[in-house]
């Protein structure tokens, strides 16, 4: 089953991190990344660039607008995600719980829809 | 050629492993002779002796590998002998089939060792006895290639921590190792019970090379039960495909399938098995499992099926293996036979389990009892809940499709 972790963040979140905590906070990911990418149960690690990059795009009567920024500055984002395949919901959420950001706030587990369908 | 690499696969590997020891090289070095036979006999044909070139190539990898290994490895070695002319052409038929044969259930029961995951399981098996590349087995489980090469790695590294041997395991382990091994091939050939198609090797063929294995284990074992029934169930289920997605990917319930696009020829094979292991054999779950998917298969409409029997059946099933699927299947029988209610009274025994109690089959099936009962907006509640827990694409709107019908109402 494929599950997908999700960290949301603002910026907010980051208002304490110096210099030295993101450095840490970093080797503390990529610690994470390295180890469950070898297990084979971590398919893909996505850091999301900061909202003030991000854009809508609208489409309305043949016309795309795009504007800047998806929500308030209040809000907070998806940060990152992580892409798992596991045996089960358990495993799922044993690697969350391994993940740095879970200790600091919390990560999201989804279950991922996939297309096999048994005979109902 | 694809197909011939194929069947050769677990031959040469037998043979290597038998003759050097060291699973996990053995299979390295094939992966290598294999890559270089598609190129090479692409160029300049397939090979008169075939089975021989590929065992030299990958012998030849071997050596070289374990020359520059430790002291140890070259006493092994030497123990073993160097390869002669003679070992690679090949001996007289009955004693190669029965080497042959053996090798094949040996590799089996390695693949299927206790000290790995299913999921590794069954990496390990389509590629080792079914010669699947790790790029086919990849895209058929929607990883990327490296993941599952990743994992490949890891689970050969796993049964040489384990101490894992090529050897059939002692008779006390035997019922163990091979419901393992029945376990893998049923996993595999659920993974690819799936609506779509495509091109590439897709969950779909995983289908194709679970039963193609089965049969292969069950040539080898024609005297076990458990495995005519695993390939009878197959049979019978693969039967229906055709019949239960419709044109726009929907699912098609049992009871509404077209029946005349069933596979007769499957169903007659499956029926031979069962029929065949019902009266010689101990009974198991996976013979039961058959007779009931052979009950509906038989029934030439969804109103003559003897449910009456199927209900029986599910009785013996939850006597020998008791949970909670079962139950589910149970209450539908339990319906058909003595009405909803009773298999409505059924179905809340479950809901204290945590086993299936969030799952998105029980509301469905109590859906379906409800709607049978006349109870309409219970039943279209039913059927919103277990359309929210689905995470299958195809159930889910086949469930939000039913409580849609009921709206209507």
């Amino acid at each position: 089953m494929k599950y997908l972790l999700m960290i949301y963040a603002n910026q907010q979140t980051w208002a304490g991190f110096g210099p030295d905590d993101w450095t840490k906070a970093i080797a503390e990911q990529d610690a994470f990344n390295k180890e469950f990418f070898d297990t084979g149960e971590l398919l893909g690690a996505f850091g999301l660039a900061d909202a003030e990059n991000a854009r809508v795009v609208r489409v309305r009567e043949g016309a795309a607008a795009v504007t800047d920024g998806p929500y308030l500055e209040s809000k907070e984002h998806l940060a990152s995600y992580y892409l798992l395949d596991v045996e089960s919901e358990q495993r799922a959420l044993e690697i969350a719980a391994r993940m740095p950001f879970a200790s600091f706030r919390g990560v999201e587990v989804w279950p991922v829809m996939h297309e096999a369908g048994a005979e109902m | 050629m694809e197909d011939l690499l194929r069947q050769l696969t677990p031959q040469v590997l037998g043979a290597l492993t038998r003759r050097f020891g060291s699973f996990d090289q053995c299979e390295d070095a094939l992966q290598e002779a294999l890559l270089a036979a598609a190129v090479q006999w692409s160029q300049q044909g397939i090979p008169g002796n075939p089975r021989g070139w590929l065992v030299t190539a990958a012998a030849r990898r071997l050596t070289d590998q374990l020359r520059s290994d430790s002291a140890r490895r070259r006493r092994e070695q030497a123990t073993a002998g160097p390869l002669r002319s003679g070992d690679v052409q090949s001996p007289g038929p009955d004693s190669e089939l029965s080497a042959d044969r053996d090798d094949s259930l040996l590799l089996l029961f390695l693949c299927c060792h206790p000290s790995l995951t299913p999921a590794s399981q069954i990496a390990l098996t389509l590629r080792s006895v079914g010669g699947l590349t790790t790029a086919q087995i990849a895209s058929a489980f929607l990883v990327p290639e490296a993941t599952m090469g990743q994992r490949i790695s890891r689970a050969k590294q796993r049964l040489k921590d384990a101490g894992a041997t090529f050897a059939m395991p002692e008779r006390a382990a035997w019922p163990q190792r091979l419901a393992a091994v029945l376990h893998v091939l049923y996993l595999t050939f659920n993974e690819g019970y799936t609506a779509t198609g495509g091109p590439e090797l897709t969950s779909a063929e995983l289908t194709t090379e679970a039963i193609r294995l089965t049969s292969e284990l069950h040539r080898l074992l024609p005297d076990d039960g458990e495995v005519a029934g695993l390939l009878a169930l197959m049979l019978f289920t693969e039967a229906r495909r055709a019949a239960r997605v419709s044109r726009n990917g929907s699912l098609i319930p049992l009871a509404d399938q077209d029946r005349s696009k069933w596979d007769r020829q499957q169903i007659r094979q499956g029926v031979t098995l069962i029929s065949d292991a019902l009266t010689r054999t101990e009974l198991g779950r996976y013979q039961l499992q058959a007779a009931i998917a052979a009950v509906h298969d038989e029934a030439a409409d969804a109103e003559s099926t003897d449910w009456a029997q199927i209900l029986g059946l599910y009785a013996l099933l939850q006597s020998i293996e008791p949970n909670p699927v079962v139950t589910l299947n149970r209450a539908v029988a339990l319906a058909m036979v003595r009405g909803p209610r009773a298999g409505l009274r059924l179905l809340e025994s479950l809901d204290g389990d945590e086993r299936i109690a969030r799952h998105h089959r029980l509301p469905a099936v109590r859906g379906h009892l409800l709607e049978m009962d006349g109870d309409i907006e219970a039943a279209r509640q039913a059927y919103l809940t277990a359309a929210r827990r689905a995470t299958s694409a195809p159930e889910k709107r086949y469930l939000q499709a039913r409580a849609a019908l009921l709206a209507r109402r």
